[in-house]
């Protein structure tokens, strides 16, 4: 397959199911509702050191969020339930609770896990509970005024780790390609990329050398190994970079696949971007299987 | 479906307890034989029509029509006038409407309860007596009218809504919950003390589920505004309020 002199390989994309959910954040305007969600969802890149993986999804208008404020969604995926309502709660009681002005509900129907409901006991006693539509919401207050927080949300099966390669001429040119890339997928709802502006370098294979790690180097695809190893990179190949992608539901993460390759593609092999790969296992690690071609059809 | 109307046919004669008509009591009965503390049966005293009993209305009511509501649990009670004392007493769900006054202990306690009403709404679209929502432990009670005396005492948690004038001693040894007040009470309770104004975000959200509501949203002032906080009663913890908007 071939898309505007790109060569699309015959290949897949191995994903893992996960655990996920959404949560909003609200503030007085924009500005701080994004202090807040980007520092929840910093240092979330990777499940394997970070806990989890999250970022954010989009931004809300008032009229999309519960308290009538500027917000943002962001999700957030963990490889279990348990680990998914450590990482909420700790990230929202560092980040959000203690962002001026903002407050935080559940953006996702679902199994409960708990958003503030043991973050409440900061208020002292002082804190209040409202039901409100059949909700449950806490005021706790804080030194701003109130934190308004809704008890729970809500928590689903997901899909982590879909994934494409972009394989390029020079870094430069694979950075454009990338770049163009994530900025269409950012517009697909229920996703994130949850890599340093959504794009990672360190891609990796199962294994290593050393017996202590369970992963290194994805060594066929690093340029500077050609020759060294049995490389997938043909001489013309300079850089190659990587787009991960957690998704709500296979779909999301398939439409999200489907927008970022052709957004890559769009820019053509006479931008130096050559071919478009996927990381897999064999298909033996993970149940979703993401090909290439049927995505792409 | 049309809702189950009950027509009363004549004015009591005598305090009548209704608590028998509610949407979770009369599902799956003969609606004109069931029985009223007493021994009337409501087909003596009410014309009984439509089948709906979600949607229960009371039509010709009045001051004499005791516990209307007391204990319902789900669907929707619409009384078309005044009734008479313990509207939706021990109430536990669903949505209470009285389109007239009420009388006394309104959504309060059963006797011998610690707890008024736990759940549901109770929209009072005229005047509510004395001891409106005593002991309320969770649920809404919005009086588009005055409210009488010791309004919201002993209250354990919930939200009671007052438009019009409240009378002496609102919220007296009120442990927790909201008393939302359009009018300072005249005095404020010595017990509460006052913090201030403040913009709270749950009002927000409060309004905007009100106004999901066609039958409260037509009357719903903006609620989503600045209020003054009172928080008490100090006499019992002071970890509730009474909120006066500015």
């Amino acid at each position: 397959m071939n898309l505007n002199g790109v060569v699309i390989d015959d290949t897949f994309a191995e994903a893992f199911g996960m655990r996920a959910t959404r949560i909003l954040i609200t503030a007085l305007n924009l500005k701080w509702a994004y202090h807040a969600a980007r520092s929840l969802t910093g240092f979330a890149t990777s499940v394997i050191g970070c806990g989890c993986e999250a970022g954010i999804e989009r931004e809300l208008s008032p009229d999309e969020t519960p308290d009538n404020r500027p917000g943002i969604a962001v999700l957030l995926f963990a490889v279990s339930a348990k680990e998914l309502a450590k990482q909420i709660e700790r990230r929202v009681g560092q980040c959000v609770l203690t962002a001026p002005s903002s407050a935080i509900y559940a953006g996702l129907e679902g199994e409960p896990v708990n958003l503030v409901r043991n973050l409440r006991f900061f208020g002292d006693g002082f804190q209040m509970s409202k039901v409100i539509g059949g909700q449950r919401y806490w005021r706790v207050p804080v030194m701003d005024g109130e934190f308004l927080g809704q008890e729970s949300t809500g928590m689903i099966k997901a899909v982590g780790g879909g994934n494409f390669l972009v394989l390029a001429s020079g870094l430069s040119e694979a950075l454009a390609a990338c770049e163009a890339a994530i900025s269409a997928m950012s517009k697909v709802r229920g996703v994130i990329m949850p890599f340093p502006g959504g794009v990672v370098r360190s891609g990796s294979k199962i294994g290593s050398k050393y017996k202590a790690l369970s992963a290194s180097t994805n060594s066929a695809f690093c340029p500077t190994l050609r020759g060294a190893v049995n490389s997938e990179l043909t001489a013309e190949t300079g850089a190659v970079l990587e787009i991960v992608i957690d998704g709500l539901s296979q779909n999301d993460v398939r439409d999200a696949m489907r927008a970022g390759i052709a957004a890559a593609c769009s820019l053509g092999n006479a931008a130096g971007v050559q071919r478009i790969s996927a990381g897999n296992y064999g298909g033996k690690l993970g149940p979703f299987h993401f090909r290439l071609h049927e995505i792409m059809q | 479906m049309t809702p189950l109307i009950l027509t009363l046919r004549k004015p009591a004669r005598f305090e009548l307890d209704i608590s028998a008509v509610t949407p979770d009591r009369l599902a799956g009965v003969d609606v004109k034989a069931v029985a009223l503390p007493g021994g009337r049966r409501l087909g003596e005293l009410f014309d009984i029509t439509g089948e709906d009993r979600q949607n229960i209305i009371i039509r010709n009511p009045d001051e004499r029509l005791t516990h209307v509501g007391a204990g319902m649990r789900k669907g929707v009670l619409t009384v078309e006038g005044n009734c008479g004392a313990y509207a939706g007493l021990g109430m536990r769900g669903g949505t209470l409407i009285i389109e007239g006054n009420t009388g006394d202990f309104a959504g309060a306690a059963v006797a011998g309860s610690r707890q008024g009403m736990r759940g549901g709404i109770v929209a009072i679209h005229g005047n509510a007596g004395d001891r409106a929502g005593e002991r309320m432990r969770r649920g809404l009670m919005l009086i588009r009218g005055e409210a009488g005396a010791y309004c919201g005492a002993n209250m354990l948690a919930g939200t009671i809504l007052v438009l019009g004038q409240v009378g002496p001693m609102p919220g007296f040894q009120l442990k927790r919950g909201s008393l939302l007040l359009a009018h300072t009470p005249n005095p404020v309770p010595a017990t509460f003390q006052d913090s201030g104004e403040h913009s709270l975000l749950f009002l927000t959200l409060l309004e905007k589920q009100l106004r999901r509501d066609h039958h409260l949203a037509n009357f719903l002032p903006p609620i989503s505004r600045p209020v003054r906080r009172y928080c008490g009663d100090m006499a019992c913890g002071g970890t509730g309020e009474m909120l006066v908007f500015a």
